[in-house]
């Protein structure tokens, strides 16, 4: 079964990359006409959304631990946050190249680019808390829920307060054949195959290690 | 409710009482932050007329890392010959332990102001024109500041690098309140002249009300969650 889905999404990929590079490249007005640069948006995009939704599911798992006490959630907890710090590396580094080409400085204080900064800092401080935490199993994975939960409300607020800056990024981007939809359709799903199977894998690698260490 | 006053302030009490004799953090909170303070007005001389504006950044970096010292204090001293367990047993919600240890964290911090901006202002040569504001300001930030590391003190309680790990974590959560937080202090302190207050001239186009509506919203948002979860993060 996993093995199935596995080769899905290495096809999605292939299918994405190749539609973005070739019919659904993206030509238009930019600081430099003959710059590819634009077609970053079909790594970026997905990869912002991704891991906003890894963040979510692991509110979703730190609640599920709170409320039941499982060690599964725990598990799931512990992948979604490593699979969402890669997602969020790959946001800010393709945002970081954008920048630079389209406007000139690498970073800028425009509110989602700090959105997005504060978002790979808090992934980051949760697996450093998870590495360094001593004592049992169960209080590190009740900590990490908890941190987990306040690392959740804290991303409405870097929103609130990122609205009152200037921003520079740009404004919902607008595609103009169905091929560069289709594009980016194919990207969104690919990632997200890419995101759950990796989630998967490294939840079973987890599960297998925690019942190595019991015996 | 009767109860949870009376113990509160049993907490509350013995938490203050303790520093008071013992001296433990508040004499190296305030050198720390005259340390901190003084850094960044030598700092400061490598630019003419830069006071008004790292003034108030020098104010909050001070707080922030006193802060630290006071929180990182209150469950450390729990933590020798086992008090905790006792706090543990007795018949108290862990919430109202919490919030006594809260209140203590709020008080500390307020003596400290209370030493250090008289410094800042002297230091940085800055005129306040808004001093009810000051103090809501200073007092909102010192609430969000308090909140969130008494939760994350007792998290890192057990660690052996308690001091760096509590530090990683309040900083990250109180990233996004320091935008509003600084522009407040920078608009009290008058270092933005009046006419560029909400317009696109400044990257924070929003004016001195806005920026303490975010704070209360901030601090209500981060109390009321940190009570709720403090009994998950202080459970053995």
């Amino acid at each position: 079964m996993r093995k199935i889905l596995l080769f899905i999404t290495l096809v999605l990929l292939l299918a994405s990359t190749w539609m973005a590079l070739t019919k659904g490249r993206i030509e238009g007005p930019s600081a430099n006409p003959d710059s590819p640069v634009r077609n970053i948006i079909y790594a970026h995009v997905p990869s912002s959304i991704c891991s906003l939704v890894c963040f979510t599911v692991l509110l979703v798992t730190a609640i599920g631990y709170l409320a039941t006490g499982n060690e599964s959630w725990d598990h799931v907890a512990a992948a979604t946050a490593e699979v969402g710090i890669i997602f969020a590396t790959v946001l800010n580094a393709t945002g970081m190249i954008f920048s630079r080409a389209e406007w000139g400085p690498w970073w800028t204080a425009s509110p989602r680019l700090i959105s997005s900064a504060i978002l790979w800092f808090l992934y980051v401080v949760y697996l450093i808390l998870r590495s360094s935490l001593p004592g049992s199993k169960q209080r590190r994975a009740r900590v990490c829920a908890v941190f987990a939960i306040i690392a959740f409300l804290d991303v409405p607020m870097v929103y609130i307060s990122a609205r009152y800056m200037k921003e520079i990024h740009q404004p919902s981007f607008t595609f103009d054949n169905p091929w560069q939809r289709g594009a980016f359709f194919m990207g969104m799903v690919s990632t997200m195959f890419l995101a759950a199977m990796l989630i998967w894998i490294k939840t079973d690698i987890l599960k297998i290690k925690s019942r190595l260490e019991a015996e | 409710m009767r109860y949870f006053w009376l113990s509160l302030k049993a907490i509350f009490i013995k938490d203050i009482v303790t520093e008071l004799r013992a001296k433990q953090v508040l004499p190296t909170m305030i050198v720390l932050g005259m340390l901190i303070v003084w850094v960044l007005r030598m700092a400061s001389e490598a630019v003419l007329q830069s006071e008004a504006v790292i003034g108030p950044v020098a104010l909050w970096i001070a707080f922030l890392f006193a802060g630290l010292l006071a929180q990182e204090r209150s469950f450390a001293t729990e933590q020798q010959q086992d008090c905790i367990y006792a706090l543990l047993l007795a018949p108290v919600d862990e919430g109202t332990i919490y919030l006594a240890k809260l209140f203590v964290n709020i008080v500390l911090l307020s003596i400290f102001e209370i030493i250090i901006v008289p410094v800042v202002i002297v230091a940085f040569k800055l005129n306040i024109n808004n001093w009810p504001a000051l103090i809501g300001v200073l007092l909102l930030g010192n609430i969000a500041i308090s909140s969130v590391g008494t939760l994350f003190s007792a998290i890192v309680q057990l660690s052996r690098a308690r001091g760096a790990l509590l530090s990683i974590l309040v900083l990250v959560i109180l990233m996004p309140m320091m935008i509003p937080a600084t522009f407040a202090l920078l608009l009290v302190f008058g270092a933005i002249p009046p006419e560029m207050i909400g317009t696109g001239a400044l990257a924070f186009v929003g004016t001195l009300g806005s920026a303490v509506g975010y704070m209360i919203t901030f601090d209500a948002v981060f109390v009321v969650a940190c009570w709720l979860l403090f009994g998950f993060a202080i459970k053995e």
